[in-house]
């Protein structure tokens, strides 16, 4: 009756979901604006994106909870897009949880079986089992759902998912609610059931953090539509534009521009700066604009004697202790007059020493910095 | 000491205002337990003759299964119109939906007599022979809309994602209905249920109006207050209030019991 939970052998890489185009306009309001994506039966692919940028409704149509304006939703190559949730093999962990208050651990659990008209004890024997996966101890079984802890409830509702024993799972920021220390915990967890499942997870956050600790791949979505869909490393390491990268972390930009010789310099920081030419921009032409990314762990500050590709005069005026890093912000001139803030971050064994000159040089090679197009 | 003293008037205001409001009733009870058939105070000799006459007579019995008759089937009718109304009113985003929650309360707000009246001059312009059903009809005018606020309140407090998160696990239309929705909902049904009773158990105006020849317990009442008065009437009051307090304890009892069954 019910499938076994074995770890798969080598997930199968051919894809579960598709979408092509998909598009989703309320009134006048363009809310997902052309979505080409293809979902890899049995990965972790997060969408992380800042609130308003469509990954809900994104997630509210992969549900069936919402049919999209234009554009297809193929689930194993059969267009889904006006099935209704309850016909597909889909499952949604709500922000909100959605727990039934009037019901117990168990009978929450136990629900999907009961509309499927499996008898009581078959009910319970899943429960218990299924709470077991989900770290529930036993006893929890008569418990009120309302009595339970944030965290017990997120367990619930994942077991409830797992009940319906869905092909694709989709989470809304369900942890968005939990403190910090049973987060980390709890996205552990996460991360260990989809291995042990083999089920596709598709996970919805406005947590970078979140999706880097759990995800095979991200998409990063800003106003309706996907800007880059990627490993976490290739997230992080190679992001395709600023929206991307600053959405990363924080960063340094610094605009340059080029001259006729072909040299870069700045232009809202003087100086002349070695890059390494963004995608896309001619080796030879008319002068172009571009962004010098580093990020402020790559930014090092120069002793007497160092050197680096690029160098930077600035003064530290503040610190902030990141734990095992130290933040340090150093105000640097900036070419019409004023000042510019960048972002250094050491750590403890090199923090700068108590008492030193604030003036410092910061450096970095090429290699270290992205140039990405102005 | 100050701390003493607010107590004090705290407690001699209570008693104040339930003496005020509990008083009269106190005042009907003794009054049907008075052995003279004519009214005055103080009552020089008690007798319960007259509650066993009331309890006797035919006509008080026919009257009394009339008010229960009629006030079980507005009870019925207003909560699966207000249970439905109720969702259109606080769940459902439809189009309309603003004047919908203007037009629906309209009718607590007309003054019953007119209203009354209003019902009375429809019937007969329709050649509708006025009874105890046409009573029927016209407290569900009146016990409609407040059932549908009752239940109402009870509809925004209710997370929508749960009906969605219903579907989503598999669950019909019909299977949300009855596995989720009406559970939830059925505190606010339950209050709805004996809002619905007790307003029609105790309306006048509209029975007076709408109910012809068949009469009701307040409209009884006020009949033989007209014309014919006897202690059969504060009793026959008695018993209604008595009746009506009695429905609102269980009420309140069953509600609590299931409450605890629940959480347990």
């Amino acid at each position: 009756m019910f499938p076994t939970m074995t770890a798969p052998t080598a997930p199968a890489r051919r894809p579960i979901l598709q979408l092509v185009g998909v598009r989703k306009s309320f009134g006048g309001f363009h809310a997902v604006q052309g979505i080409d994506l293809d979902v890899r039966e049995g990965e972790f692919l997060t969408i992380v994106g800042p609130s308003g940028s469509g990954k809900t409704t994104l997630l509210r149509m992969l549900a069936g909870m919402d049919s999209p304006s234009e554009g297809n939703i193929t689930l194993h190559g059969e267009r889904i897009n006006d099935v209704p949730p309850n016909k597909r093999p889909t499952c949604l962990v709500f922000q909100s949880l959605a727990l039934f208050p009037h019901k117990s651990v168990g009978e929450n659990i136990a629900f999907p079986l009961k509309v499927k008209g499996v008898d009581a004890a078959a009910r319970k024997a899943r429960a218990l089992e299924l709470m077991a996966i989900v770290r529930l101890p036993e006893t929890y079984h008569d418990k009120n759902v309302m009595k339970c802890s944030g965290g017990e409830r997120q367990r619930v509702a994942l077991a409830r998912a797992l009940a319906y024993d869905p092909e694709v799972l989709f989470f809304d920021e369900p942890l968005s609610a939990i403190d910090y220390k049973l987060k980390k915990t709890l996205e552990k967890e996460l991360k260990d059931l989809h291995r042990e499942t083999g089920k596709t997870f598709i996970y919805i956050t406005h947590s970078l953090e979140e999706a880097m600790v759990m995800s095979d791949r991200i998409g990063v979505m800003r106003a309706g539509k996907l800007v880059q869909v990627g490993t976490p490393e290739e997230i992080y390491g190679a992001p395709v534009d600023r929206f991307v990268c600053e959405f990363v972390g924080e960063v340094n930009s610094i605009e340059v521009t080029r001259g006729a010789d072909g040299g870069w310099s700045g232009v809202d920081v003087s100086g002349a700066f070695k890059v390494q030419p963004p995608q896309g921009i001619a080796e030879a032409g008319a002068p172009d604009r571009a962004f010098i990314v580093i990020r402020p762990e790559y930014m090092r500050v120069l002793g007497p004697g160092e050197s680096a590709d690029n160098r930077v005069e600035g003064v530290v005026y503040n610190e902030y202790s990141l734990g095992s890093r130290i933040q340090y912000q150093v105000r640097v001139n900036a070419r019409d007059g004023g000042e510019k803030v960048m972002l250094v971050e050491l750590s403890r064994a090199r923090a700068l020493p108590a008492g030193a000159e604030p003036r410092v040089t910061l450096g970095w090679d090429a290699t270290d910095a992205f140039t990405l197009r102005g | 000491m100050t701390h003493r003293r607010t107590h004090a008037l705290i407690w001699i205001w209570t008693l104040f205002v339930v003496a005020v409001v509990y008083l009269p009733i106190a005042c009907g009870a003794l009054a049907s337990f008075n052995k003279s058939r004519y009214f005055g105070f103080p009552v020089k000799a008690y007798a319960t003759d007259w509650w066993e006459k009331t309890l006797d007579s035919i006509e008080i019995g026919m009257i009394v299964r009339n008010s229960i008759l009629i006030a079980l089937l507005v009870t019925v009718l207003s909560v699966l119109i207000a249970t439905f109304g109720a969702l259109a009113f606080a769940r459902y985003d439809w189009k309309g939906r603003r004047l919908y929650q203007k037009l629906i309360m309209l009718p607590i707000f007309f003054p019953q007599p007119v209203l009354g009246l209003a019902m009375l001059l429809g019937f007969s312009a329709v050649g509708i022979q006025t009874s105890w059903m046409t009573a029927v009809f016209a407290h569900l005018v009146w016990v409609v809309p407040v059932v549908t606020l009752v239940i109402a309140i009870q509809v925004y407090g209710f997370d929508p994602s749960l009906e969605e998160a219903a579907i989503d696990l598999g669950c019909s239309r019909l299977q949300v209905l009855r596995e989720v929705t009406l559970p939830l909902l059925w505190p606010g049904i339950w209050s709805g249920m004996l809002f619905a009773f007790l307003l029609s158990w105790s309306n006048f105006p509209l029975s007076l109006y709408t109910a012809g020849a068949d009469s009701t317990i307040p409209k009884w009442l006020y009949a033989k207050m007209v014309a014919g008065y006897t202690p059969m009437v504060p009793a026959l009051g008695t018993m209604a209030t008595l009746g009506a307090a009695a429905l609102l304890l269980t009420g309140g009892l069953v509600g609590i019991l299931v409450r605890r069954r629940t959480a347990s």
